[in-house]
């Protein structure tokens, strides 16, 4: 069924998402999208494969999606079950942003934490005061990341036997 | 010869005076179509113009002021939506009272 919030998904779907984004609906619902966000160069998280869900529901754009890294993720901003803490995703949002958008907002954040209100209160503490000690857990999730897309490869060949 | 005009139909377009690669930037959709959730373009799915120079299809807007979380702020630039109709302007609540004074019915 056609709704207003999928008819501006399927609008979504046609802007090219940032470099090191990459991301798309599932084939038999577009109010669930899975992303994965590459890991920025010359940061801790360069080369990590992060993966995130973004469902949205019919108040679409007018309210937020909800965004949530399916990866494990170390970062001052993102809490223990995935969810993150940020403002555009909560009281600045606005019904102009898009999927692209968003997870360039997303991509951003991985280097340029917000340190004030910490959903990870570890992370926050390693990256203010010990930046090497943060940067080698940060590593550790980089490494799982790549993990995870290997058991993602032996999902599709279960599928495809 | 003598022509007995019996019958004449005028016929005439019209289209809002916006570049025409512009979309509203709530629902993607160019303002000479419709918002996301009317049918059929024209006089009963306006657009409508902020003091801040943003338009937007009049109905995305509005969907959008109703929203508490919105605070009745311009979805462009965080400015106060005051929308701007000739030499009227209005601000807050009174860009619904005046939207719904519309009378759809033509």
């Amino acid at each position: 069924m056609s709704t207003p919030a999928r008819r501006r998904l399927m609008r979504d779907l046609k802007v090219d998402p940032p470099d090191g984004v990459s991301a798309s609906p599932l084939t038999d619902n577009v109010m669930i999208w899975n992303a994965i966000i590459i890991g920025p160069a010359d940061t801790p998280f360069e080369d990590g494969t992060f993966r995130l869900s973004i469902n949205f529901d019919e108040q679409y754009p007018n309210k937020p999606p909800q965004v949530k890294f399916l990866s494990t993720m170390f970062h001052p901003n993102v809490y223990a079950s995935g969810e993150l803490c940020l403002d555009i995703l909560q009281n600045r949002w606005s019904p102009t942003f898009d999927v692209a958008s968003i997870l360039t907002s997303v991509q951003s954040l991985l280097n340029d934490p917000n340190i004030s209100s910490p959903a990870n209160v570890e992370a926050a503490n390693l990256y203010k005061d010990h930046t090497s000690q943060y940067a080698k857990r940060v590593r550790e999730t980089v490494e799982k990341s790549w993990a995870d897309d290997l058991m993602d490869n032996e999902d599709d060949d279960e599928m495809e036997e | 010869m003598l022509v007995d005009i019996l019958e004449w139909n005028g016929v005439a377009t019209w289209s809002w005076d916006v570049p025409s690669e512009e979309v509203c930037g709530i629902c993607r959709v160019s303002f000479d179509a419709t918002c996301s959730n009317c049918k059929i373009p024209g006089d009963q799915c306006p657009l409508v113009v902020g003091e801040c120079t943003h338009r937007f299809h009049m109905h995305c807007i509005v969907k959008w002021l109703e929203i508490e979380t919105s605070k009745n702020l311009c979805p462009m630039c965080r400015r106060s939506f005051k929308a701007v109709h000739g030499e009227k302007q209005l601000g807050g609540s009174q860009v619904l009272s005046y939207i719904e004074s519309f009378n759809f019915e033509g």
